[in-house]
């Protein structure tokens, strides 16, 4: 009996042992299977974005550019994310909105930045963004709302450009299930006081938002694809009031008023 | 990892067949139903339950498939549902599931071999007990 005991916990051990070794090894690098999966985003990011470059008017005005890029390169460089692979787009929209694509593309409307009453709400959008791009959100959502077979057709060239005009829609309207909104919030606000920013504006802007709601429904295009908006502003902010920091301002006061003085121009 | 040991009796040649039959019955399952890992498990046991009340050593090579082929349910079963989750969930592609996979590939491999040549010997009348479940066999199974 105990020798049976003794051979079935070996033969159980060596199991696990093999699996746990085996696990040790970087297969998925080794057998290029993400490889594969960012080729495939890397086309549909191509893709959309020139369904929008198409259809929006890009802002190239140096100091617009120059000004979010700083915001932006400001987050990655405090959470280690690499700079390189977010691609950010200022468009001459009035909607308030801004969006992520496959690839890394980062929208943003000139809307959204006008109606920021401060810099720190700004950040707070760009940070949910930049956390729907970090944690593969975009894809995810593509695939269950489009499919992956229809992914894959576009990308192959045998979807036609109705198709990807179509979904493009999905991208820039259309909500993230509330798990992965509850996520990009979360990992915003950790963005955020990883940078030294205050994320409270976020939760302000929110609440703002969603009270403002009824008078203006037709530009608040990012509050209509991210409902449940109070509710987002009260978990943001408890979770931030748990982990006080010191906070500061990633663009002086002078630049973010000179961004918006650009932006009415 | 297999013994040929003496049995306590020497077998007729009706009951080797008998015996040999079981351990090629979780085989045939296994081409048949490969991506579903409870079709080989049913296979031995309804075998099983058919030679209940047949002699020892048919009842004793019986058992030895049967608990053979449970713990390999598990595995597989655990791999499969891994697999669903993959293919219709967020769940990804991770080193730790490459690792079961190959893991649970190489164990049902050594078992697929170790059947057959159960099954070959078994048919001669050679006894085979398995490490292990050659033990277990010997509990559950009583003449």
């Amino acid at each position: 009996m105990k020798k049976t005991f003794v051979q079935g916990i070996i033969t159980i051990l060596l199991f696990f042992g093999t699996w746990f070794t085996l696990s040790q090894i970087n297969w998925v690098k080794t057998l290029n299977i993400r490889q594969v999966t960012n080729k495939t985003e890397q086309k549909l990011g191509d893709l959309y974005w020139s369904v929008f470059k198409n259809t929006e008017k890009d802002n190239n005005n140096p100091y617009v550019v120059l000004s979010i890029d700083s915001i932006v390169t400001h987050l990655c460089k405090a959470n280690q994310i690499d700079r390189n692979y977010i691609q950010v787009h200022v468009f001459n929209n009035d909607e308030i909105n801004a969006f992520a694509l496959p690839n890394g593309h980062l929208i943003i409307y000139k809307g959204l930045i006008l109606d920021s009453d401060n810099q720190e709400e700004l950040t707070g959008v760009i940070s949910h963004e930049i956390a729907h791009i970090e944690l593969n959100h975009v894809m995810k959502k593509l695939i269950t709302e489009v499919g992956l077979s229809v992914l894959v057709s576009i990308t192959t060239g045998s979807g036609g450009s109705e198709i990807i005009k179509e979904t493009a829609k999905v991208l820039s309207s259309t909500a993230f299930d509330r798990k992965l909104e509850k996520e990009a919030d979360i990992k915003a606000v950790d963005y955020m006081l990883n940078a030294q920013v205050n994320p409270k504006p976020f939760a302000d802007f929110l609440y703002k938002l969603s009270d403002s709601n009824s008078e203006h429904p037709d530009y608040l295009q990012w509050i209509r694809s991210h409902p449940e908006s109070k509710e987002r502003a009260e978990y943001i902010l408890e979770y931030s009031n748990s982990k006080e920091t010191e906070y500061k301002h990633i663009l002086s006061d002078d630049t973010w008023s000179k961004l918006k003085e650009k932006l009415t121009e | 990892m297999i013994h040929i040991k003496p049995f306590s009796y020497k077998p007729g040649e009706h009951e080797a067949e008998a015996a040999s039959n079981s351990y090629l019955m979780s085989v045939i399952a296994i081409v048949v139903g490969l991506p579903l890992p409870i079709i080989n498990l049913i296979a031995t046991l309804i075998f099983y339950f058919g030679n209940r009340k047949s002699t020892y050593f048919v009842r004793w090579h019986c058992s030895q498939a049967l608990v053979s082929q449970i713990s390999m349910l598990f595995i597989n079963s655990f791999g499969f549902w891994w697999t669903i989750s993959i293919i219709f969930t967020d769940a990804t592609i991770s080193n730790r599931y490459i690792a079961y996979m190959i893991t649970a590939i190489v164990f049902n491999l050594t078992e697929f071999i170790a059947t057959i040549y159960t099954a070959i010997q078994t048919r001669k009348g050679i006894h085979v007990e398995w490490w292990f479940y050659g033990a277990l066999t010997d509990i559950i199974c009583k003449s």
